[in-house]
């Protein structure tokens, strides 16, 4: 039967051109990017826009920290999805699992870049965060929690999620043969061994959850508990980067389900109800973070002290105000677009894809929101208010850090397949 | 073991900023970096116009936010109550700096020898004079290992992109002198000494004189104690603020 | 080298080690860690993996401290460390440095704790200039000139005999036709005793001060009214009542103890509950220390003054005795003015004779009186006085001051009460009375009423009786003598024309200052001030000054100086005055270099210092001294030096310079040091670094403990040889700008200023700020990026009035309502509370074009916006730093 040439399901080591010119593409940024963390490796951080706070009148964090949260965010979707799946047994889902959990390893490796992209140490960091952990800090929920457990957890999943196709492929005889034999480890797919794979997956899904809420609670940690900072200090910090997370992370996920289910043409998978299901939880935790926004408003324009106040208005009114307002705006866009189609219960994919591009631009802003303004106005002291304007460089290297994601998808896609080989057909066709 | 504490008397302060310059040429912080920092205010209006200073050190809280955020432990606090830097440890994440409330951290954005206002080592001859010491009055004493953890945490000339901040002149300190800022302060508006010990300048002064902490309220639990004023109101202004390094 | 970070750094290593360490930073940074594993840290990260623990220490665990230094070795200083003593050299007050050197190095300046100034500390200038000890943009050779004067120097590197060489050619060339064709221009001179008296007086060279722009009209005032040389500051030791009166306390601006020392003064005679009333359009000069601001308006001084002594003999409160047995106002004035003299004797009227006698038989003298004798009208020069400040109310001060009547009465009285008239103390055995009220007042004197306004103060204070005083009113620091130009000014000493450059004796300036701007404008039209043209300078040699920049009037200093043939600059730093008018500049040592002596007196305490060389000079630069022994030998005057620095230096045998040798400046003041009694010689300077000699007697203080008091004088009261110099000038016809203010009794007029078009409605004032004592600190880092930029200093409102916002960049337009003639420049503006709203400010010593990074492109200098010439200079010939200006967005 390894005679038979068939060929690999979802387009897997199938070079097209239009491919190699995303794969180029891709590599341009990438390749903008390193050069831009060589010139900050030679000269220091001097060549970017963050200056110290205070007398020196700038901002010490800025966009790399800002795309850590927006990444980390991100990477709330693959593992929830797929941990929904598991526990609800949503199986209309299954077909986007995959994407989802690789979705979450890159995007928590792209966390993991931005973080040494701001460190002024970055080799000591990579020796020092685990040797020097402090609990007592916030970033070791950051650090330590999210960039390893987070991520090692998501890799463990993955790769168990992966063990049936990996059989699969094995099957058929390709220079890649050997890799999907190892992936494969001796699984044969005989149902004790889909049944333990299940039982497995099901466990580690049902402990990944609270893991996934302490990681993105963390991060909202590290700004949430620090009391000298007006804008930052608040108990509401941490649920909202959950939620916010969770939004940023559907948005991708629907926008990667459209482009495989036009990319790979294949129109049944993934089926509608799985974009029904996304998109009504999307609408859901979007509406829940704009309750979260106006509790935060009324807290700080009710009770909040000077400074807080003083915040509040430059982000609503004045300097900032841009930033937030297109960040509300579209989100509240994307919640109307949402709102209309879950009402009339008619679903249209493009629609739901501009839904979730804008949430998407939502989570950029709100992220710079809550870390710029905070360092630039946010001093107790009557320190003159700071500026920060992002240099080429930080914005190159963050632009080459979202090419190293997609060229990371994108070679995945012709190594495996991006969706699940589906249970039957699939599985009867390369039986026979 | 001492409780060190720094007291700064308002009712004499006339902002000349010495302190601020004694403080770069004794730790050789590069440009645009104050460990200690001069505010001078203004209130009111003409011709009730009142103008004051506000010596601004680092705090070396007892309950310091930097030292609780800092991921590696390279910010720590002595028992003896000095806050300091472990220039070999940090990271440079700047969480402390962002979660000091006092603006008193400032980062080695780039190394510290490449902002030492003057190119001096491009001269053959001023770097004969110097040996290449950057800047050519470099410290030595920043060199040297304090306290019994002995860790690298005086000055500022050492590496790029590692925090920095006033040290109280550790090593100064544990020579038995004053902090730098306290020595040169030419009305003597600082007095730097041992809570604990009853007769010391700044335990008399505590008793003898009105005081505030600065953000008291953040339960920051400063060791700078401000005697014979009031803190700064929001309505004060900053006047003649400096931003440093080169002119804009 | 990673074994070293495991342990102590080794302080021996040398200087390319401690580069290395900096330079491999990072790399070493990780060995460190890699060797060196706190266990302690080592558990914690590892416990706290342990969930609920973690979250427990993580929200409620207090901080963990690290075991500080108990019991651990101190840490010693390094090898190689060694301590000079010497004297800062960038300030005016010459505070005690302490110089620390590692191997040769210098690395710190700290405040020298034995000197009686400055008790160990330093002000930001002094700190800074270290850098300066190796500025790589310092003059580090001779250089000659190779292109025209007037515009950015063009040079080449001399070698130093080349340079002088050709520098004596030219003083040679001069001297042989006049010593006088050679002028000679100090900036802060920091040793009269070296150059001014030794070096220029052996060259027979013209000499200018940097005085007129300074506070000379004070001096002046002082040195004609009661004596001393000097302008007005209190007792701070027993003063309890102190008008800071348009004194710079917080940024130096003070009679010789420029900064620290009265600063400390101040807040000590606070803590003792002195009250502090400040004269001032600015209030950033009190600094937090005004107990009661003033905002008198800029000009207006002599009114205020006018309107207190109105007020003070309202109250009929004045210190009789004072005035009958120590001033002229018991003498008798005739009805044109002058005294009654019987055979050259001024008269007084005595009560028990009932006739004039002379002053100093009489018994019972009247104070205040008007009498008919032998058909003359007489009045004592008291009741002149009285009369004449009879329209001055407070009322007509209000309106020209822009201060309420009531504030002046008030202030007028606060001085009266504290003034406790009739009270006296003992000190050191001698009783003396007590008057605790003065005021300190210093570059005030840069107006066009500056004599006058200064005249009126001191009468105020005499009629208090506070002169001399404990507590009361001080003249010059730790010294109260006679100086000579008070019987110098009792006479009237006009000369035909022609007259010298410095227009000396001359109709224009019977009190004569020596303004250097004066000088210019002379050398630009001789004639008109009738000076012979073939006496003008041929040589001129600018010691340590940077007038184009740091003086008034930039335009027509270099308009004026370009006319002189050759001119030599000594500056460390190729300054705007060597880049515009230098044909040779040479390279002078900063602090690196041997000078004085200098005094070290606090005011109570008689001390005296050296500067000594801390370090090698930089590059191929040399101290003045030994400059100035080679042009000395060079021009053939070197014996006539060497008298004249015996002299100067009050050198004793056999502790003298012996002629025709020349000899190192080193040697010149160990020779000073053993005529000083101080056995070690230099040596005690080098460690020690100041001869404390112990408290001055009460009589060096206190004109009153002296005997007789005030060394015998009669202190002017009434001025008459003033009235005497104005006629004299009138019946040579001069112009009355040039006499008007020569009155007996100050009569205030208005300013020339107020004459300009109501458009120009602001006025300028200038001043100093405490970053920049002098132009050559702003060539320092350190304090330049303190006060990086030249600024404007405005009023909100006034701001508002013109739309012009905080940091906009405006038109400084200024106005000269003598000759029309209008300047501009631009600046940032920089709005303040702290200053009157129809006044703008803008302080000195920015505007260098030197080639320095940190002083060039700084914004305009001050001077350019002020005028000189009649209007804008005093009757002294001081020149006035106020102007009236508009402002306009540029």
């Amino acid at each position: 039967m390894s005679g038979r040439a068939i060929t690999l399901p979802y387009g897997v080591g199938r070079i097209t051109p239009g491919w190699l010119a995303l794969v180029g593409a891709a590599a341009a940024l990438v390749g903008l990017g390193a050069f831009a963390y060589a010139q900050q490796e030679i000269h220091g951080h001097i060549v970017t826009g963050l200056r110290d706070w205070g007398s020196m009148g700038g901002a010490p964090w800025g966009l790399y920290v800002s795309f850590i949260v927006y990444f980390v965010g991100v990477s709330f979707a693959g593992i929830t999805v797929a941990a929904f799946i598991r526990l609800l047994r949503l199986d209309y889902l299954r077909p986007i699992s995959r994407a989802a959990e690789i979705l979450t390893i890159v995007s928590l490796i792209l966390a993991a870049f931005s973080v040494l992209a701001d460190l002024g140490q970055p080799w000591r960091g990579i020796v020092n965060l685990f040797r020097y952990a402090r609990p007592q800090s916030p970033f070791f929920g950051t650090f330590t929690m999210v960039i390893a457990g987070y991520l090692f957890a998501s890799l463990v999943y993955f790769y168990l999620a992966g063990r049936r196709d990996a059989y699969l492929m094995a099957q058929h005889d390709s220079p890649l043969r050997w890799f999907y034999r190892m992936w494969a480890a001796g699984y044969r797919d005989t149902p004790q061994e889909r049944e333990r794979h299940q039982r497995t997956s099901f466990w580690l899904a049902l402990g990944i959850i609270p893991l996934l809420i302490i990681a993105h609670s963390t991060l909202g940690l590290v700004f949430g508990l620090m009391g000298g900072r007006p804008g930052w200090f608040s108990a509401l910090q941490a649920p909202g980067f959950v939620v916010l997370a969770g939004i940023s992370g559907i948005g991708h996920i629907v926008v990667i389900a459209a482009l495989l289910r036009w990319a790979l043409g294949t129109p049944e998978r993934p089926a509608m109800a799985a974009f029904r299901w996304l998109g009504l939880a999307l609408l859901v935790l979007g509406l829940i973070y704009v309750y979260f926004t106006l509790v935060e408003m009324m807290t700080t324009g009710y009770a909040g002290r000077e400074h807080e106040q003083e915040l509040a208005k430059l982000i609503l009114t004045s300097y900032y105000a841009p930033y937030f307002w297109v960040g509300m705006g579209t989100l509240a866009v994307a919640i109307g677009l949402l709102a209309v189609q879950a009402l009339s219960g008619r679903w249209s994919i493009p629609l739901l894809v501009v839904s979730g591009v804008l949430v998407n631009v939502t989570a950029v802003a709100k992220r710079l929101i809550i870390v710029v303004p905070s360092l630039t106005h946010g001093s107790l002291l009557p320190y003159g208010t700071g500026m920060y304007i992002p240099t080429w460089v930080e914005g190159s290297i963050i632009a080459g850090l979202m090419g190293l994601g997609a060229l990371m998808i994108l070679l995945f896609m012709k190594i495996f397949p991006i969706m699940e080989v589906p249970e039957p057909s699939g599985a009867e066709e390369v039986r026979g | 073991m001492p409780r060190y504490a720094m007291t700064i008397d308002l009712s004499r302060c006339m902002g000349c900023r010495a302190c601020m310059v004694a403080c770069k040429v004794e730790n050789n912080t590069p440009e645009g970096h104050f460990w200690m920092y001069v505010f001078r205010f203004e209130e009111d209006e003409f011709p009730r116009t009142r103008i004051w200073f506000l010596p601004r050190p680092c705090q070396h809280c007892d309950n310091a936010p930097c030292v609780k955020v800092c991921p590696v432990g390279a910010r720590y606090k002595r028992e003896d109550g000095l806050v300091l830097t472990d220039f070999q440890r940090c990271i440079g994440c700047r969480y402390c700096e962002v979660a000091c409330p006092y603006g008193v951290n400032y980062f080695h954005w780039k190394h510290p020898n490449k902002a030492q206002y003057l190119d001096y080592n491009d001269d053959p001859e001023v770097r004969e004079r110097t040996g290449g010491a950057m800047p050519p009055y470099r410290n030595p004493d920043q060199d040297v290992r304090y306290g019994q953890e002995r860790r690298l945490t005086a000055g500022s000339a050492h590496y790029r992109g590692v925090i920095g901040k006033c040290t109280f002149c550790v090593h100064r300190v544990e020579k038995g002198l004053e902090p730098a800022c306290v020595a040169n302060c030419p009305v003597r508006v600082f007095e730097f000494g041992d809570l604990d010990d009853p007769d010391s300048a700044v335990s008399q002064k505590l008793r003898s004189s009105p005081h505030f902490r600065l953000l008291e309220e953040e339960g920051t639990e400063p060791r700078v104690f401000y005697l014979n004023g009031t803190p700064p109101s929001p309505d004060v202004r900053e006047v003649m603020p400096v931003k440093g390094g080169r002119r804009s | 080298m990673a074994w070293a970070f495991g342990t102590v750094w080794p302080i021996s290593c040398s200087h390319e080690e401690h580069a290395k360490l900096i330079s491999d930073g990072v790399k070493t940074g990780v060995m460190a860690m890699a060797l060196k594993i706190s266990r302690r840290t080592f558990l914690k990260g590892t416990a706290a993996v342990g969930g609920t623990a973690a979250a427990v220490t993580f929200l409620y665990r207090g901080l963990d401290t690290l075991a500080g230094p108990e019991g651990e070795p101190q840490a010693q200083a390094p090898p190689g460390e060694e301590w000079i003593a010497t004297t800062c050299w960038i300030g005016k007050q010459d505070c005690g440095m302490r110089a620390r050197r590692i191997n040769g190095r210098v690395v710190n300046l700290e405040g020298n704790p034995a000197h009686p100034r400055n008790l160990g500390t330093l002000c930001p200038k002094g700190v800074a200039q270290i850098t300066a000890l190796y500025d790589p943009h310092r003059v580090r050779t001779p250089l000659i000139r190779t292109n025209d004067k007037g515009i950015p120097g063009q040079f080449r590197p001399a070698s130093w005999d080349e340079a002088l060489d050709l520098v004596a050619a030219k003083i040679r060339e001069a001297r042989a036709k006049d010593p006088k064709l050679v002028v000679w221009q100090k900036g802060r001179s920091k040793s009269a005793a070296l150059y001014d008296d030794s070096f220029a007086a052996a060259l027979g060279a013209i000499k200018l001060g940097h005085g007129a722009f300074c506070s000379d009209a004070g001096y002046r005032a002082s040195e004609y009214t009661i004596g001393p040389h000097g302008v007005l500051h209190p007792d701070y030791k027993h003063c309890r009542y102190i008008i800071h009166w348009g004194y710079n306390l917080t940024a130096g601006g003070g009679n010789k103890l420029c900064w620290i020392t009265f600063p400390r003064q101040v807040v000590e005679a606070k803590e003792r509950g002195a009250k502090i009333v400040h004269i001032d359009p600015r209030l950033h000069s009190a600094g937090p220390h005004a107990d009661w601001w003033i905002p008198i308006r800029p000009g207006t001084d002599l009114a205020l003054a006018l309107a207190l002594i109105n007020r003070v003999l309202e109250r009929g409160l004045v210190d009789q005795d004072y005035l009958l047995r120590y001033t002229n106002a018991p003498f008798l004035v005739q009805e044109d003015g002058t005294f009654l003299r019987v055979d050259g004797r001024e008269q007084v009227w005595d009560e028990v004779a009932g006739q004039p006698v002379p002053y100093d038989v009489a018994t019972r003298p009247f104070l205040d009186g008007a009498f008919e004798w032998q058909g003359k009208k007489l009045r004592t020069a008291f009741r002149v006085l009285r009369e004449h400040v009879a329209p001055y109310t407070p009322e007509w001060a209000s309106q020209i001051c822009d201060i309420p009547a009531r504030d002046i009465r008030r202030l007028a009285d606060e001085m009266v009460d504290n003034a406790l008239i009739g009270s006296t103390v003992i000190v050191d055995g001698f009783e003396i009375p007590h008057r605790p009220v003065a005021i300190h007042t210093y570059h005030f004197a840069q107006q066009e009423l500056g004599f006058q306004a200064v005249r009126a103060m001191l009468i105020l204070m005499m009629l208090l009786g506070a002169p001399g005083a404990v507590g009361g009113q001080l003249i010059d620091p730790g010294s109260w003598k006679k100086h000579d130009n008070y019987d110098k000014f009792g006479r009237v000493t006009m000369k035909d024309p022609p007259y010298d450059v410095l227009l000396e004796n001359s109709p224009f300036f019977p009190i004569n200052s020596k303004n250097s701007a004066m000088v210019a404008l002379v050398l630009r039209d001789p004639q008109r001030w009738q000076v012979d043209p073939n006496k003008l300078p041929q040589v001129m040699i600018i010691h340590m000054a940077n007038p184009v920049l740091a003086f008034g009037s930039s335009q027509d200093i270099l308009e004026g100086f370009k006319r002189i043939p050759f001119i030599v600059v000594l500056d460390p730093w190729l300054s705007k005055t060597a880049d515009l008018l230098a044909d040779v500049v040479l390279p002078v040592s900063t602090m690196e270099k041997y000078e004085g002596p200098l005094k070290a007196t606090d005011g109570y305490v008689d001390a005296v210092a050296l500067r000594i060389p801390i370090m090698e000079p930089l590059g191929e630069s040399r101290s003045e001294l030994e400059i100035y022994l080679d042009l000395a030998e060079r021009v053939g005057v070197l014996n006539a030096y060497l008298e004249a620095l015996n002299k100067g230096l009050g050198l004793k045998p056999p502790n003298v310079l012996a002629p025709g040798r020349k000899p190192t400046p080193r040697e010149v003041f160990e020779l000073w040091a053993k005529s000083q009694g101080v056995a070690e010689g230099l040596a005690y300077f080098e460690k020690i670094g100041v001869l404390v000699k112990g408290r001055l007697a009460p009589d060096k203080i206190y004109g009153y403990a002296q005997k007789p008091p005030f060394g015998g004088i009669r202190h002017r009261l009434y001025g008459e040889s003033l009235l005497l110099m104005q006629r004299e000038a009138r019946r040579r016809g001069v112009d009355q700008v040039f006499w008007r203010d020569y009155t007996p009794l100050p009569v205030w007029r208005e300013p020339t200023m107020e004459r300009s078009p109501r458009k120009y409605d602001l006025y300028l004032i200038s001043f100093k700020l405490i970053e920049f004592k002098q132009a050559r600190g702003t060539n320092l880092p350190l304090v330049a990026e303190l006060a990086p930029e030249q600024r404007l200093w405005m009023h909100p409102r006034a701001a508002k009035e013109r739309g012009i916002k905080d940091g906009d960049l405006v038109w400084v337009e200024s106005h000269n309502a003598f000759t029309g003639e209008t300047r501009r420049v631009q600046v940032r503006v920089a709005l303040t509370e702290g200053i009157r709203p129809d006044t703008v400010g803008l302080p000195h010593h920015y505007g260098d074009i030197a080639r320095h990074p940190w002083s060039q492109h700084q914004g305009p200098g001050a001077g350019e916006l002020f005028f000189t010439g009649p209007g804008y200079i005093a009757n002294t010939a001081d020149q006035s730093f106020q102007v009236k200006v508009r402002v306009y967005k540029a």
